[in-house]
């Protein structure tokens, strides 16, 4: 057992692991446990055959940055979409989204049919959670690899750091684990705003990266990307809130506008 | 035709968040493929880009509504 090599590795890939469980975690929450998980075991799937297919190879082979700017552009178009509703909401533009009323009336309708239902598989969850969880999971198999082939590692030197890395993804699931029961008492639309901010975030940073950008401090350039949208997020619902108040005001507004339980229904 | 357009509501199901997105990206491309000086500013142009593509499409739906 190299030490330096497994805690090296260990470190890189916590971060890497952190990055890929929110996103697990907040499709979990705010979709469905069923397609979080279908699409994260998916991934890990193909992460599978590819390392098993390229081994050590894979350094070469997978095109690590256009993968970055691909994965990158797609979280920023579901990022935004997501936190555009959630501005409207805020602001008062868009009803608030009542999941749990939509709930009850489809179960309600099905029961009224004498049918049963199993939790569906939404497809936008999986689709984020494998985007997320692939991209991720091969940055890790890049860290294993290129630090267990460095220089100053041994024989030994993919053992200790694919040893690393595993008790890295081990912390990373408990710690998600633990938080998992806090996060579902957040209300919906709160929950909602959060993601969009962190999927606009992780895109902006993956699709600076694809783009050959180092972000100042690396990794930890996450965090101040969400705290600019967020501020921007803030500044927009109070300018939307103001607007609408003036229009109420002049009586130019309807409240026809806002959608329908009905209509919202239809746009999920 | 369904096809694209279920895609389409997927991924995104907004036309000025998919064309901000995506014209940010083609720009980006040719600055850094180009090898332009604004290389060095990639991070910030990326940033403004998609603040300004969630402005443009919540004053959208500003005008809509009122």
């Amino acid at each position: 057992m190299e030490w330096a090599i497994a805690l090296a590795a260990f470190l890189a890939s916590a971060v890497e692991f952190v990055e890929a469980f929110t996103i697990v975690l907040v499709v979990g929450v705010t979709i469905n446990w069923r397609s979080s998980l279908v699409g994260a075991f998916a991934a890990a799937a193909t992460l599978v055959v590819i390392v098993a297919t390229l081994g050590v190879a894979l350094v070469q082979w997978v095109p690590i940055d256009y993968l970055r700017l691909f994965v990158g552009i797609i979280l920023i178009l579901f990022g935004l979409k997501w936190l555009k509703k959630s501005i409207l909401r805020y602001s008062g533009l868009k009803a608030l989204h009542d999941e749990e009323a939509i709930f009850e009336e489809t179960m309600a309708e099905i029961r009224a049919r004498g049918e049963t239902v199993a939790p569906r598989v939404h497809p936008f969850g999986v689709a984020l959670s494998y985007k997320s969880v692939l991209l991720e999971g091969l940055e890790v198999a890049f860290i294993v690899i290129t630090f267990g082939i460095s220089k100053t590692a041994g024989s030994n030197g993919i053992a200790s750091a694919a040893i690393g890395a595993a008790v890295a993804g081990v912390l990373v699931i408990l710690a998600g684990a633990l938080i998992r029961a806090p996060l579902t008492k957040v209300p919906e639309n709160t929950l909602k705003f959060i993601v969009g901010i962190m999927l606009t975030s992780f895109g902006t940073f993956w699709t600076g990266e694809g783009f050959g950008y180092s972000w100042p401090l690396s990794d930890a350039f996450i965090p101040i990307l969400a705290a600019i949208f967020l501020l921007a997020s803030f500044i927009f619902v109070t300018w939307l809130k103001w607007t609408k108040q003036r229009h109420q005001a002049t009586g130019s507004v309807s409240e026809a506008v806002m959608p329908t339980l009905e209509e919202e229904k239809i746009q999920q | 035709m369904k096809v694209i357009r279920a895609i389409y509501n997927f991924i995104v199901g907004d036309m000025v968040i998919l064309v901000g997105v995506l014209l940010t990206a083609v720009i980006l491309g040719l600055i850094n493929f180009t090898g332009s000086p604004l290389r060095s500013l990639t991070g910030i142009i990326l940033v403004v880009a998609v603040l300004i593509t969630l402005l443009v499409t919540l004053y959208g739906e500003l005008r809509g509504r009122f």
